[in-house]
């Protein structure tokens, strides 16, 4: 018997029909269609602040720190501060990709590329600050372990070099992270583009099929990540707070800085994921993706992590009393009652008592409260930098060297230019990525129609 | 040789439909998935990915080299910090910490690439955008007499359309 031909077959074979397209692609690729008008004034408000910071920097190398308001004994001012800032906030990212992702927690999907992508602009940023802190920026490349002609090396007992280490790692992988979860979605983004777009999609998403060798590979890759990340994650705060307790000032050298600076990173980089992405869930509509059962599970976040901070606040002055050590309770009495007890019940009351709002179940819902409640966390947790670096220094042990330390405007101009130089990462990021993880969102949707037996 | 492609909706239906046909002997099939399923790719490969082997050798070339590079730098060119030994290992474990997981997370990207071979510069005949849409394809490639076979095996496996690939 002589086998039938191919082509026989295929004559009995239906033509294959035309490819539809899914309506979570069309949803979330929809965010990165078109720019508003709306769109051009807020990305050049935030180019605007980071030119200004950026003319303001270039006159600060030309005069020299000086004019910064570094006076003796304060030489960590506003930079440091905001270095520390913009650490804290590049945590959310990574904990929810990694950490969540180990706890198996399926509400993550929807928020960890924006988180993510927030994570690289936020550590860019203090990366910024840590030059801009130096001064003399052709002399940055000290810090690195280079083979140079003295024979010299770093000295790596010093937590500096710890940071340095520590943030360059930081960067990297959660650099790679998003990179790795971004390539499936970049395949999907190239198959319905043209020009320009489909040339970009093409390289990035490195000829993206999606086989069962490359999911598997995919997937290998985001969990040995996740493993990776989730004690990196923890570790980088704790070595930004190391450059603080290895210190013997009075209100740095603790023990629990590390975990009070973790807590408070991850409290702080929270609320700044909520700050940008209620925004922009109302923008482009994509309350079918972002629901406030997300959002409520963020305000859990805040709230537990509000507690953990407020807890550390109280231990702190705690111990102080405690320690009988004088310089301490002198130096915790002023940060409460001193020249910076504004700053202190800023903090005090931004990121331990409004936070505790949330314990009421309507509060975690409502969307306007969440935002107005994230934006002042940001402002609290920027002061609560300010407090620990700037009350630390102006009150040492002996009365004979406190000082004053007062933000001149070259440093409040570079500061503000830091959310600029955010802002517009995150806003070209929305128009050229999606900003939404598309295949894990549609991995839940394939998963739920088929317990709803659905497909038939 | 001729390749069919059957078209999905499910992903435990390709699997099964994988599973089937590498029973029956048909060992060049490939997948195309719109999302991860652990449950497809392992029907179409049992064995575990690779990359862990690459993730293990970046991690423990980490370690080492963090070691390595502080206690040699601090004995190279002795200078006295703080009346704290040469060989310092407490500080310097932040030091292989880090880089531990910076080479482990370099590698595991090498490991991704290598294994899952990306970048792919040719495109499958039977990829289609629909992949990348919300349906699954299982192509296989075979003999022209078994055509007919595979084409009633994949329409058993709920297959929703199953059509040869112009190649």
């Amino acid at each position: 018997m002589t086998p039938p031909p191919a082509e026989s077959v295929a004559a009995l074979i239906r033509p294959a029909p035309v490819a539809r397209d899914s309506k979570v692609n069309r949803d979330l690729l929809r965010v990165m269609d078109g720019v508003s008008v709306g769109y051009f004034a807020v990305l050049a408000l935030a180019l605007g602040f980071m030119f200004a910071a950026g003319g303001v920097w270039i006159y600060q190398v030309y005069k020299g720190l000086g004019i910064a308001g570094y006076a003796h004994p304060i030489f960590w001012g506003s930079y440091i501060v905001t270095f520390v800032f913009w650490v804290g906030i590049a945590h959310a990212g990574t904990l929810i990709s990694a950490i969540l992702y180990l706890f198996r927690a399926k509400w993550r999907n929807a928020i960890n590329r924006s988180a993510e992508a927030m994570t690289i602009f936020a550590v860019l940023t203090a990366a910024q600050f840590l030059g801009i802190h130096v001064g003399r920026i052709w002399k940055s490349y000290f810090i690195l372990p280079y083979p140079n002609q003295r024979a010299l090396w770093v000295n790596f007992k010093s937590p500096l070099l710890w940071d340095t280490f520590a943030i360059t790692t930081y960067a990297t992988v959660s650099a790679i992270f998003l990179f790795v979860g971004l390539i499936p979605d970049l395949a999907i983004a190239r198959d319905r583009s043209t020009g320009w777009r489909r040339a970009l999609y093409s390289v990035l998403a490195l000829g993206w099929q999606g086989t069962s060798r490359q999911w598997k590979s995919q997937s290998r890759a985001v969990l040995h990540l996740s493993g990776l990340a989730t004690p990196l994650v923890l570790s980088v705060h704790s070595v930004v707070s190391w450059d603080f307790a290895m210190s013997i000032v009075p209100t740095w050298h603790a023990t629990i800085f590390a975990p009070y600076f973790v807590a408070g990173a991850i409290f702080s980089g929270f609320a700044m994921v909520l700050t940008m992405m209620i925004p922009v869930r109302r923008i482009y509509g994509l309350e079918e993706y972002i629901t406030d059962y997300h959002f409520e599970n963020m305000a859990r976040f805040l709230l537990l992590t509000s507690t953990i901070v407020g807890y550390a606040y109280l231990a702190e002055y705690f111990v102080a009393w405690y320690s009988d050590v004088e310089a301490e309770q002198t130096s915790f009495w002023m940060r409460a009652f001193g020249p910076y007890w504004i700053s202190t019940w800023v903090m005090i009351l931004c990121n331990a008592v409004f936070p505790q709002l949330l314990w009421i179940p309507k509060l975690r819902t409502n969307v306007p409260f969440l935002f107005v409640l994230s934006t002042l966390i940001n402002v609290g947790m920027w002061f609560e930098r300010y407090v620990i670096i700037i009350g630390g220094l102006s009150r040492e042990y002996d009365p004979a060297v406190w000082g004053i330390y007062t933000p001149q405007w070259t440093e409040l101009i570079i500061v503000a230019g830091s959310f600029g130089f955010f802002c517009q990462f995150f806003l070209m990021f929305l128009k050229l990525f999606p900003v939404v993880a598309i295949a894990e969102v549609k991995e839940l949707e394939i998963h739920a129609k088929a317990h709803r037996g659905g497909g038939h | 040789m001729p390749q069919l492609l059957g078209v999905f909706e499910q992903p435990e239906h390709v699997a099964a439909a994988a599973r089937r046909l590498r029973d029956r002997g048909y060992t060049d099939i490939e997948s195309f998935s719109p999302a991860p399923f652990a449950e497809l790719d392992d029907a179409m490969d049992e064995k575990p990915s690779g990359v862990r082997g690459f993730t293990l050798a970046g991690g423990l070339a980490g370690v080492v080299t963090g070691y390595a590079l502080t206690l040699w730098m601090a004995n190279n060119w002795k200078i006295m910090v703080g009346g704290k030994p040469f060989s310092s290992f407490a500080p310097y474990t932040v030091i292989a910490f880090e880089l531990t997981i910076l080479f482990g997370g370099l590698m595991t990207a090498l490991g991704l690439f290598v294994v899952g071979r990306l970048p792919s510069f040719r495109t499958h005949d039977a990829y289609n955008a629909r992949f990348s849409a919300e349906d699954f394809g299982l192509v296989v490639r075979c003999r022209e007499r078994d055509v007919a076979e595979i084409d009633g095996l994949l329409r058993d496996h709920h297959a929703t359309e199953v059509s040869l690939v112009e190649a």
